[in-house]
Order: structure tokens, then C-alpha cells, then sequence
């Protein structure tokens, strides 16, 4: 049988990234006719697609690494890599809407009133529920340490016990900011102020709820033995995504919640 | 797998409202079934259920890929309604 006498991962033939490039074109085409047509069937299908696509696909990666070997240290430093740079780009991302932030509250202009927040907008006391949500996401970030350091030292029930209560944390704050939004007197449809804060803070939470996910599966692998005391390279994607998330909030209470 | 968590003591030292029925480590048996040479792609190499997800996904691949380009092509030739 032959053997690669290189230190990198030539993946199988998979149907992933076909699947995945067509759940692109069903979600796109079905965001058109859900907004033109009144039609939910080609968006439907479209997050179905992709559901399926990145289930498929990050689990043959747990296959690949865990049950075949194929992640060598040159393969899980380009998985660094990779991971640092999609962080960066949605670091990007976020900058655009705290710039429209700040282009439309620096200079607020005569139709708002003349001031930020506008006339006749109420915005939320951010030392109530906002201030509960800061709390909880910088705990969280103390237990995804803890969780760490738990795991690179051995000690199964301590990592188990330190990332459920991350997760724990994770899912109340998406709880508590489901309820603010229910209940906050303004809605995106309230001029620029309802559509920067909206915009920003769902994309947050939309986030918010993606890291839990990824903190979710790296507790059922943590559970089935699948890290190692050194290497577990899954597990430090999804807590330098949650760092990530919690920083993006603290600029978000600073800017928007209190500043704002 | 550390002889403390195989005994009763252990089991009980668990985290005991997650783990109360002790999970087994199945590691070694996934890496035997996805290491042998039989040839089959990562992703069909689990079984049969494998086979069927990629079927499921594959078949919905395509239908939606045929509505949408259907859809599309019926949405640039709107029809005048009189």
C-alpha cells in the first residue's frame, strides 16, 4: 500500500462543497422570492441544504482528525490560520455596522431632532438587563478558561462541569436578550436608531447563538473522549470564537448601550 | 482510560447529573472502523446511514437547484395580467 511521505492532508473526494455552493443559491434565490413572491419553499430548502451541508461536512472532519490521524502539526497550524483569518474577516464585518453606528450619532441631524439618542426614542437603561448580559458573558469567558485549562491538565470532570456551565451562560444570555428585544419600546423600523441597533446587536446575537452551537459540539466530543490533553484544536476554535463574541458585546454595551 | 473512572467510586465522582450512566470511551473502535482499507470516502465510510444522508442531501440538492432555476427563469418573463 502506498504511503504519502509528506506531513499533509490530501482530503477524500466529498460532495460537501457542491452541496454547500447550491445551499448558497437556494438561500439566495429563496430570500428573492420570499420578499417578492411571498414564497417560503426555495428558502426552506435553502437552509435545509445547508443545515445537511455543514453537519456532513464537520463531521467527516472529526473523522478525519480524530479517528484518522490526517491532523499533524503542519495541518493544525494551517487550521490556525484559518480560523484567525475568518475571526479577523467578521471583525470586519462588525466594523461596518459600528461605523453606520457612529456616522449617524456623532452628527445627528435635524430630522432625528438635532441629538442622539433621537426625539421620541427611549432607549433601554443599560445598567439593567444590558448590564446582566455583560456579567454574563464575561463569566462565561472565565469558564471556557477554566474549561481549558482543565482540559490540557487532565481533569475530565472539571472541563465537563466548566464548559456546560459556559454553554449554560451562552443560551441565557441569547434568553435574556430574546426577552429585551420582545420587550423594548422601539423597533427596527424606528428610524436610523432602530436600524443600528437592531442590525447591530442581532448579527450579535446570531453569533452569540452560532458560538454556543460550536461549544455545544466540542462538549458532546469533550463527553465521548475526543481531546487530548495536548491537542484539541476544536475546542480552542470554539473558545477563541466565544472570546471573540464577548468582545464584540463589550463594544456594543460601550458604544450603542451606554455611550448611545 | 483511568481505573477511577471504571470503578463505582468513579462512576459516582462523575459529574453526576450528566454522566450518572458512565460514557464509554469509543474512541478506539471509531478510529478501526475509519481506518480500514475498504476503500470508501470519509463520508460514506460510516454505513448505511451515511449512504442515506448523503442520498437525502444530494436529492434535495438537486430539486432545489431545478425550482430555482425555474423560479428564476419564470420571474424574468413576468406575465402581463390583464
Amino acid at each position: 500500500m502506498a504511503h504519502q511521505t509528506h506531513a499533509y492532508h490530501m482530503v477524500d473526494p466529498s460532495p460537501w462543497p457542491l452541496t454547500g455552493a447550491t445551499a448558497a443559491l437556494l438561500l439566495t434565490s429563496g430570500l428573492a422570492m420570499w420578499f417578492h413572491y411571498n414564497s417560503t419553499t426555495l428558502m426552506t430548502l435553502g437552509l435545509l441544504t445547508t443545515l445537511m451541508t455543514m453537519m456532513q461536512w464537520w463531521r467527516d472532519i472529526v473523522r478525519e482528525s480524530t479517528f484518522q490521524g490526517h491532523h499533524t502539526m503542519p495541518v493544525q497550524k494551517g487550521l490556525r490560520y484559518g480560523m484567525i483569518l475568518f475571526i479577523t474577516s467578521e471583525v470586519f464585518f462588525f466594523i461596518g455596522f459600528f461605523w453606520a453606528f457612529y456616522h449617524s450619532s456623532l452628527a445627528p441631524t435635524p430630522e432625528l431632532g438635532g441629538s442622539w439618542p433621537p426625539t421620541g426614542i427611549h432607549p433601554l437603561n443599560p445598567f439593567e438587563v444590558p448590564l446582566l448580559n455583560t456579567a454574563v458573558l464575561l463569566a462565561s469567558g472565565v469558564t471556557i478558561t477554566w474549561a481549558h485549562h482543565s482540559l490540557m491538565a487532565a481533569n475530565r470532570n472539571q472541563s465537563i462541569q466548566a464548559l456546560t456551565i459556559t454553554v449554560t451562560l451562552g443560551l441565557y444570555f441569547t434568553a435574556l436578550q430574546a426577552m429585551e428585544y420582545y420587550e423594548a419600546p422601539f423597533t427596527i423600523a424606528d428610524g436610523v436608531y432602530g436600524s443600528t441597533f437592531f442590525v447591530a446587536t442581532g448579527f450579535h446575537g446570531l453569533h452569540v447563538i452560532i458560538g454556543s452551537t460550536f461549544l455545544i459540539v466540542c462538549l458532546l466530543r469533550l463527553i465521548k473522549f475526543h481531546f487530548t490533553t495536548a491537542h484539541h484544536f476544536g475546542f480552542e476554535a470554539a473558545a477563541w470564537y466565544w472570546h471573540f463574541v464577548d468582545v464584540v458585546w463589550l463594544f456594543l454595551y460601550i458604544s450603542i448601550y451606554w455611550w448611545g | 482510560m483511568p481505573a477511577r473512572l471504571s470503578s463505582r467510586l468513579g462512576i459516582l465522582r462523575s459529574f453526576a447529573t450528566s454522566t450518572r450512566h458512565q460514557v464509554k470511551n469509543k474512541v478506539r473502535e471509531h478510529q478501526k472502523l475509519f481506518q480500514e482499507d475498504n476503500g470508501l470516502p470519509v463520508h460514506l465510510k460510516g454505513g448505511t446511514l451515511d449512504s442515506l444522508l448523503y442520498r437525502f442531501t444530494m436529492t434535495i440538492t438537486v430539486v432545489g437547484s431545478c425550482y430555482s432555476v425555474f423560479s428564476l427563469v419564470k420571474a424574468a418573463f413576468p406575465q402581463k395580467n390583464k
